[in-house]
Parts: C-alpha cells; structure tokens; sequence
C-alpha cells in the first residue's frame, strides 16, 4: 500500500482550497463582528460575559407534558416579585420535554433559588438530584476572557519560539503558519455556528484552541523532520520529489494518527456529557484541518515552482 | 536481552504497585462527578494589590466563618492571590453559605452625639414605617398582588422617601424598600460617635430566642479587656439620652439607652445582647459572622456552580462509556493494522491507564470533567508515539532488515519525532495550568500527567513488552507483522 499524493500538480489547487477556507472564515467573523446583536467576533458564552445557567430535569412519572417555553415565561411573569429578573430570560426545553434549560443575566444565589422555586411551582415537581447551575459575575467574565486570550498568546509564543530553536527559519515560518491557518478555520466555523445555531464558546473552547495548536505544530513537525531527513539522505532525487515523497511516506502515521485521536472524542461527543460535546467538536474539527494541513498544505508551501 | 528482562520485571512492579494504590487511595472526584457547589469568592480592594497577609487572613475568616456553618468536609483554597474557591460536597444549598460569606462583619459600638435626640427620633420612626412596609410586601400572598396593594406601599414609599429627601434608583419595588432601610439605618449609625470597642473584643456570640415573644437575640461575650472598655463606655453614657447603638457594616442595628444605676460602674460582666427583631436564621448568620471575626476586607461572591448528585454520578458513567469504548475502538483500528504490533499497544495503553489513574492518588489530582476529557484525549497521543514507532519498524521491514534489527531501529529513529511532538503539547498544557481557571486547570494536569507517562509507556514498556514477544519463536514471524497482502510489496 503506496500512497502517492500528487503534491506538485496540485499545488495550485490546495492553496486555492486553503485561501477560500480562510477567506470563509473571515468572512463569518466580519459577519459576527458587525452584523449580529452581539457584535463580537464569535458568541461570546456566559463564561466570559457572566449570567445564570440552570438545567433541571422535571419529575415525570411517565412523558412529560408538552410545554411551551413563551406560556411558561407568561407564568414567571405572573409568579415573580422582581421582575427584572425575567429581562433577557431565554428558556427551552429538551428531551421531550424532559429537561429544562434557563439563561438569564447575572443573578445573585437568592435570586437564583426564587426562580427555580416559582419554576417549580409551574411546571414541577422538578427533579433537584439533577440541577447544573452556573452563575458568573460580569466581572469574573470579563477575567476570565483576559486569562484565556494571554494564555493562547503566551503558548504561540512559546511554541513559535521552540519552533524557530528547533528548526530552521523556513520551515518554523511554515510550520506557524499552518498552525495559525488551523486556528483561525476553527475560531472561523465557530463565528458561522454562533450566529447560525446561538452555539457559544466558553472557556473550554480556548483549551481547545489551545491543544489545537500543541497538535497541529506535532503533525507538521513530524512531516518536516521527514523531508529533513530525505533531502540529507536522497541526494539524487530532485528537491520537490523528495518532499512529496517524504509526505507520502508519512501519510499512513499521520491519516492513523489522526483517526485514533479521533475515535475518543467521538465516543465523547456520542456518549460523554452534554457539557463536553463541543469541546470535542472544535478539538474533532482541528484535528481534521490540522492533518490537512500538516499533510498538504504546508509541504506544498515548501514546493519550488 | 539480560537488560529488558530487568525492565520487563520493572514494569510488573510498577503495574502491581499502581493497582494496589488504586485500590487503598481511591480517587478524589471533583464536585461535577460527585454533586455539590463551588463559590468563588473575590476579595475586592480599591486600590493597589491584595497582599499575601490580607489573603491570609480573608481566609481564615472564611474558614472560621464555613466550620460554625456547620457544613461537612467543605474545602477552600485560595487562587491566584486575590481569589477563594469554596467547595461543598453534596446536597448542600450554597444559600445559606452565601448569605454569610459575603458580609464584612464590621462590628462597632458607638456612643450618640449630644443634641441629636429628635433627629434619631423621626429616623427611628421612619426605619419602623419601611420595616412594616417590607414585612407586607414579602409576607403577602401572590393572589393578593394586584395593583392596588402595589400601589398602596409604593405611596408610602414615596411619602417616606419625600421626608427623607432621598430616592432609590432601583425600579424593582423590594430593592427600592431595602434601599431605603439601608440608607435609614446609615444615617442613625452616622449619629453616633465611635468608641474603641469593636467586634476584634468579642471572644464569643450565641444567640436565644427572647422571652417576651418569639424573636431572638444575639448574645456577646467580650474579653477582659473588652468588659472593661464596655463598662466603661456604658457609665459614660447611663442615667443620659445618649443611646449606645451597635453598628453592623455601618448600619446601625441596634440603639439602647443605658439606665441610670450604672452610672457608678457602669455595665459590668462582660456581655451584652443585640436585641433588634431578630428572626432565628438572621439570629444566627449574625451569631456565626461575628464568631468569624470581620473580614478585613470585603469579598463578592462571583462565581457559583451547582450540580446534584444524580447528574453527578450519571456525569461518571457518561465518561466510563467515552473512555471505555474509546480505548475498544483504538484497540481494534490498532490490531487490525498492525497486527501483533497493534496488541503490544493495547497492552501498553493498559499499562497506561493504570500509570495515569494512580498518578492522579498519588500526587493526588481531582478528577473533573475536563479532567476526563484530557485524559481521553491522551490515549490518542499515546497511540500516536505508538504508530510512529510501529511504521518505522514497518519500513525497516519492508527495506529486508530482520525483525530485531528492524525493532531496533524503529524505536531509534522515532524518537525525536515523539519527543518534539510531546514537548509541543507540555508547552501548551504548562501554560493552561499556570494561567487557566480551575476548571481548566484539571484538563492540563491530566493531559500534562498523560503526556509524560506517554513517553515512559511508549518508549519503554512497548519495547519491552515486543522484546519479550520475540523470545518466542512461533511469534517472530514477519507475517506477523504485516499485512499478508502487502508483504511480497
């Protein structure tokens, strides 16, 4: 089993794919940034912007009965003292009906616990063994988005260093730039997917990148330290030849490399808890441009015309 | 062959070694796999940084402040230097907690000044008319919310806030009410001069329900130096109408006029009570902030999460089945491409799974979701040193080296490979942890603490495992090795 990727041939083709991926992805982050409610690059999650989230399962005895979000929210309404409480209330069902789900701003434990009292004597009984709720202050958000934005640039700054020691300043330049090119895909189709289906990043998502970036720059650095290794010993092929021998030759490691990575988080996204499922989306969707990119992208960066 | 033999038997010991602390030191689980709440609290200062002292102290107060709580096995650290995380495990609503944390407790006796009777007097009836005013409003029924009741309060509302000159910003009706108490009970407080007693004399604070009706009061026992500064104060002040009012964070809770036939020695004995209507729960958030102490500077709680238990142990099973078949399906993808290869990793990634899962009691590391999920994610890196070893040894097999040889080499040449890739991932992972939250920092350390023992299990123990293999003739077969159909490749 020889694979034989035309790299040359199709030099053209993969950095054309490559540019209309990144154009795309601005694309969605202009969007995001100028024309939704939000005005931010991408949806930024109540880890960043603080409020209240509460999920709680009610305690049917057999199907729970259809509800409809906007009867229940007329209810609160009714129910509730304070009012401002239920300004920017988002409330959905799940489940079939079985799970509750609740987002509001900022609330203070009291507050909270009213809400979830009243909820109770609307739709209850609730099951309380079941409750997730997370409140953040806007102020402890706002920490947060600083911490998670230093620790990403402080890592690229520390791989990209590890990368210029380690090799030369040709492929480290590459090397970077299929790592920045993977990142900015990912951060791209979460823009798209914040406005299209309200999905949010939380902290989470900034590990993700984070990994992201660990992985990516080890997919690529293996395949360079390949093509080092073949231009030293294979003297009497040409230089782009040997290049696209070197990636055909680390095809098989990195194709399996990337499926065995794969295979857990897609186990995590089918079996594992809600609260990781796109955590390992965004880490599924680096790794999958992370291969393409340490695969053809940045070797046919390498290629001479 | 001597030299793996050695590190064959190693290995079994760390194995045994690993399972038998598995088995005595059972893993810490974090509260989202076993239920309760975390709170993060925020030491606040105005200016400048907070200081290690102030930290230190913030956190014993809390301390003090969460075991007269009477909360079981909670848990509270400080992070970063101006944050705590408080944990409570279990079914234990954070409510309680929250309302006691959060005040500074201040505790202050002061003196009144001279000439201002008549203005403590209108303040005094005014606090009563606000306190009724709050009771209706809280103790009615929804049925009887209509506007008219609404209505009603707020024109007495309004008519109090004419007389005091001041008007609440707020547009919900309860917080214009408290605001208003608030702002009543700081203008008592600011006709009364301070003395040098204060809640740092206390030694003790408990709390009874008074005898005349059902409200409680709070009891104080000073300390003797404080006794004497009480007496002292109260004989300055008896047989006078200056009152003595106990202010709490700068409000005044309590005003009390001091009989005459102390005017010789004043109150003596060393205590006092805070009668000021009482309810048996403000009775006692009172009594356990002031046994805390004051904190010496104020917190904001700013982070709470709360999950039950049943989400919690359905959380556990969720990620046993992720990691479980997780590790199957690599399993299976890694046999059915390499062949015995492919088992000495599986082998190795068991080995794996018990190095990590006894590494994390021993140090110990709290086991979290993201914690879960970047041990998940380390399987993957580990089977990936694994295949790039086991596709060198391939090619080395294919060129027509024997097994050894080939084995050999293998391992030789992927070794710089593995080692960059894994230091680019310690990189990040370092950074998460020095930087991240504490949600976050439990995917670093189990990512950080897989990528390490990925080296030892990747490098050592399938080289060892594969070594022992190829003692056995009937398993030195290339065919073995590879792929049948590829092999006359």
């Amino acid at each position: 089993m020889k694979y034989n990727l035309e790299l040359v041939k199709n030099k053209r083709k993969i950095i054309g794919f490559s540019t209309f991926l990144i154009l795309l992805s601005l694309l969605g982050i202009l969007y995001s940034t100028f024309n939704t409610s939000y005005k931010k690059p991408i949806n930024l999650g109540m880890d960043f912007i603080g409020g209240n989230e509460l999920r709680i399962e009610r305690a049917c005895e057999e199907e729970c009965s259809k509800l409809s979000p906007d009867s229940v929210l007329e209810n609160l309404r009714e129910i509730s003292k304070d009012k401002n409480v239920l300004n920017n209330i988002k409330l959905q069902f799940q489940n079939n009906n079985k799970i509750i789900s609740i987002r509001t701003p900022y609330l203070s434990i009291e507050e909270s616990n009213n809400l979830i009292t009243n909820l109770d004597n609307i739709i209850g009984p609730l099951n309380y063994e079941s409750k997730d709720s997370r409140l953040i202050g806007p102020k402890l958000g706002k920490r947060l988005l600083t911490n998670c934005v230093t620790s990403l640039l402080v890592s690229l700054f520390a791989i990209s260093l590890y990368i210029t020691i380690r090799f030369d300043k040709k492929y480290a330049l590459y090397a970077l730039f299929a790592l920045f090119h993977d990142l900015f895909i990912v951060f791209g189709i979460f823009s798209w997917l914040g406005f299209i289906l309200s999905v949010e990043v939380n902290s989470l998502f900034a590990v993700s990148l984070l990994t992201i970036a660990g992985y990516s720059v080890n997919d690529t650095v293996v395949i360079f330290d390949r093509i080092r290794e073949n231009l030293k010993s294979k003297k009497d092929e040409s230089y782009n030849e040997t290049i696209q021998l070197s990636v055909n030759e680390s095809f098989r490691r990195t194709t399996f490399t990337s499926i065995t990575t794969l295979i857990p988080l897609l186990t995590i996204i089918l079996f594992g808890s809600y609260s990781l499922f796109w955590f390992s989306l965004s880490l599924s969707l680096g790794i999958i441009v992370g291969s393409y990119s340490s695969i053809l992208l940045a070797p046919s960066l390498l290629l001479k015309d | 062959m001597k030299r793996r033999q050695g590190w064959l038997f190693f290995i079994i010991f760390l194995l045994t070694l690993s399972i038998y602390l598995l088995i005595n030191y059972p893993l810490q689980l974090g509260l989202d796999l076993q239920g309760g709440s975390q709170l993060t609290l925020q030491i606040i200062k105005e200016e400048g940084k907070v200081t290690k002292d102030e930290l230190d102290s913030v956190n014993s107060v809390i301390d003090r402040r969460v075991n007269n709580l009477g909360v079981s096995e909670s848990n509270l650290q400080t992070l970063g230097g101006d944050q705590l995380i408080l944990e409570l495990p279990g079914e234990q609503n954070p409510l309680a907690a929250s309302r006691v944390l959060g005040k500074t407790a201040l505790l202050e006796f002061r003196t009144q000044k001279e000439g201002t009777s008549a203005d403590l007097k209108t303040l005094q009836y005014q606090r009563l008319n606000i306190k009724e005013l709050i009771e209706t409003y809280s103790s009615s029924e929804k049925s009887q919310f209509d506007d008219n009741f609404i209505k009603i309060i707020q024109d007495d509302l309004k008519e109090i806030e004419k007389e005091l000159n001041y008007s609440s910003a707020s547009s919900d009706l309860y917080v214009k009410l408290i605001e208003i108490k608030r702002y009543i009970d700081n203008k008592i407080a600011n006709l009364f001069i301070n003395t040098d007693l204060s809640g740092k004399d206390l030694i003790n604070a408990g709390r009874r329900q008074e005898q005349t009706n059902s409200n409680w009061e709070v009891l104080l026992t000073f300390s003797n130096s404080g006794g004497e500064k009480f007496a002292e104060i109260t004989k300055s002040i008896a047989g006078t109408n200056q009152l003595l009012a106990i202010i709490l964070d700068g409000e005044s809770i309590s005003e009390a006029s001091v009989g005459s036939q102390f005017a010789t020695t004043g109150i003596t004995g060393g205590s006092a009570t805070i009668s000021g209507n009482f309810s048996a729960e403000n009775a006692r958030e009172l009594e356990v902030q002031l046994k805390g102490g004051s904190l010496p500077l104020p917190i904001e709680i700013v982070e709470t999460n709360t999950i039950g238990a049943l989400l919690g142990s359905k959380n556990i099973l969720k990620s046993l089945y992720a990691a479980v078949s997780g590790l199957i399906f690599v399993g299976i993808f890694m046999i059915f491409n390499y062949r015995i290869l492919g088992f000495v990793s599986v082998l190795s990634l068991v080995l794996y799974g018990f190095f990590n899962l006894a590494l994390y009691s021993l140090i110990p590391v709290t086991l979290t979701l993201p914690g879960i999920s970047g041990l998940i994610l380390s399987i993957g890196m580990a089977v990936d040193a694994n295949i790039l070893i086991f596709e060198r040894i391939r090619e080395e097999l294919y060129s027509g080296n024997t097994l050894t040889r080939s084995i050999d080499s293998g391992f030789q040449r992927a070794n710089s490979s593995i080692v960059d890739g894994h230091i680019t991932t310690l990189l990040s992972c370092f950074v998460l942890f020095l930087l991240g939250t504490n949600f976050v920092k439990g995917f670093a350390a189990t990512l950080g603490i897989g990528v390490l023992i990925s080296l030892f299990t990747s490098l050592n123990c399938s080289k060892t495992i594969l070594r022992f293999f190829t003692t056995y003739q009937s398993l030195r077969q290339k065919n073995l090795y590879l792929p049948r159909n590829n092999f006359s490749n």
